[in-house]
């Protein structure tokens, strides 16, 4: 019996140890040179392994930023102080990555548009869009289905009792997700630092009568906004004002002019928009 | 036995997914993607057989002798483990290729049922060296056989209109069993 217990305890100690001795033995043999740079990156991401950056976890990532595969502005979740040590740790300039946040370039709020019909059909924008082209009768419009609330992991995207997604600019990483959903491609991406004025229409039709019948909102070229502008900053393109932020200077002349108040301030109107977001009651289950 | 009928009745008589639901976690998990399945298919085949090798000798001439069969477990846990440890080091560096097609999986495998199920199967049915070796190819490849069947049919359910209560790991369920009564089939191969 004790012959027994003590044989055990020796030959598992042994085993154990023979073993330990063998992998500390080959992980020196079979040692593989790594870039030292590799686990110096590692060591300065936040180690989440969310996949953010498009790379199997950290690890993924470090070894892609430390070959310069990379650049060092993917990890969301670092932020920009992640992206500055890694930029310092790689000796390169310039690679932190802009906070940007997702804006909605639609006002067409059910009471501001024109429904085509009573679409009854499977309850997604993409659904939608494939089905009818549009569920309003501007085919540029925001679907108001929350295909974008859906994929938003950061709850920064809620819909609106008016039909259309509010952003939470608290929340919002700028990861671009609902940039990717969004069937219409009326999301994007937008500066968090970004001052100016900003068009929040999409409607690309050069017909100014189409523009007025669709959308009390929308865009009707009238270019006031082109022709008003102090800094000459704003001009048509694909038939959307854009204004160029190296010249705007916020002085809101655009946003006065603009007859259909589709030209907004960005850092009053978008961003400084009341947090509260009116959140709709019937929630998709 | 002779080694065709060990080999043919762990591939398919005995499939030890389908027939005996052994290694089902990573049969679910690793199946969503069929280059995967293949992947994580290859790292079991070698470790399985590399397993077997190590474990029936340190049986046979060590645990027996010394009477201390009752350490099965813990002894083959430890030796598979440490034993997938060593290869993947040695893959590192001597087989990059190898290592970065497989390299996620072997780690992943150490503890994996079906290798230790074999090594103990091995013991259990008298098996002698050759026939360990034989029964470990088969019992792997019929695992991987089962990986490569469910990444297909996977690949069918994605796109079909599965009722939602059975959407996710119930329907796979579902079509393994269906699998598993199709290799019934293979029942009267082996005589």
């Amino acid at each position: 019996m004790v012959a027994t217990i003590l044989l055990t305890i020796g030959f598992s100690a042994v085993l154990a140890f023979l073993i330990g001795v063998a992998l500390a033995f080959f992980n020196q043999k079979f040692k593989v040179e790594r870039d030292p740079k590799i686990d110096e990156v590692r060591g300065a991401l936040p180690g989440a392994n969310c996949g953010a950056c498009g790379f199997p976890g950290c690890d993924g990532y470090a070894e892609a930023v430390a070959t310069g595969r990379a650049p060092t502005s993917k990890c969301s979740v670092g932020g920009s102080a992640t992206a500055e040590t890694l930029a310092k740790i790689m000796g390169i300039e310039g690679g932190i990555p802009e906070d940007k946040v997702a804006v909605l370039l639609c006002q067409g709020a059910i009471d501001k548009t024109v429904a085509k019909g009573t679409y009854n059909g499977i309850p997604t924008c993409r659904a939608a869009k494939l089905s009818t082209g549009s569920v309003k009768t501007c085919s540029w419009s925001c679907q108001g289905f929350g295909d974008c609330t859906n994929v938003c992991k950061f709850d920064a995207l809620a819909m609106g009792e008016d039909g259309l997604p509010h952003v939470n600019y608290e929340n919002c990483t700028g990861c671009g997700l609902c940039v990717e959903e969004c069937p219409q491609k009326i999301l994007t991406l937008v500066p968090r630092s970004r001052v100016g004025s900003i068009v929040l229409c999409s409607n690309r039709s050069t017909v100014k009568a189409n523009v007025i019948k669709t959308c009390k909102v929308g865009c009707i070229k009238c270019e006031l906004c082109v022709k008003s502008c102090p800094e000459g900053a704003i001009t048509m393109v694909n038939g959307i004002p854009v204004t160029d932020y190296a010249k705007c200077t916020s002085c809101g002349i655009c946003v006065q002019k603009c007859p259909t108040k589709c030209y907004k301030m960005l850092e009053i109107d978008v961003f400084g928009a009341k947090k509260e977001v009116p959140v709709m009651q019937e929630a998709q289950a | 036995m002779d080694l065709g009928k060990i080999f043919l009745l762990a591939l398919l008589v005995n499939n030890i997914v389908v027939m005996r639901f052994i290694a089902l976690c990573s049969y679910i998990g690793m199946t969503s993607d069929l280059g995967q399945s293949l992947g994580m298919g290859y790292a079991v085949t070698f470790v399985t057989v590399l397993a077997t090798a190590a474990t029936w000798p340190i049986y046979h001439y060590v645990l027996v002798p010394l009477n201390l069969t009752f350490l099965q477990i813990l002894i083959f846990i430890l030796v598979i483990a440490s034993l997938v440890q060593l290869v993947e080091f040695y893959l590192k560096k001597n087989v990059p290729g190898l290592y970065t097609a497989m390299g996620i999986y072997l780690p992943l495998i150490t503890t994996n049922c079906a290798i230790l199920a074999v090594t103990f199967e091995n013991i259990s049915f008298k098996y002698n060296f050759i026939q360990s070796i034989a029964y470990s190819v088969g019992v792997s490849l019929g695992y991987l056989l089962a990986m490569v069947l469910l990444a297909g049919i996977r690949e069918r359910i994605k796109t079909s209109p599965v009722p939602k209560f059975l959407q996710g790991t119930p329907i796979l369920f579902m079509a393994t069993a269906l699998i598993g009564v199709a290799f019934m089939g293979f029942a009267g191969l082996v005589k």
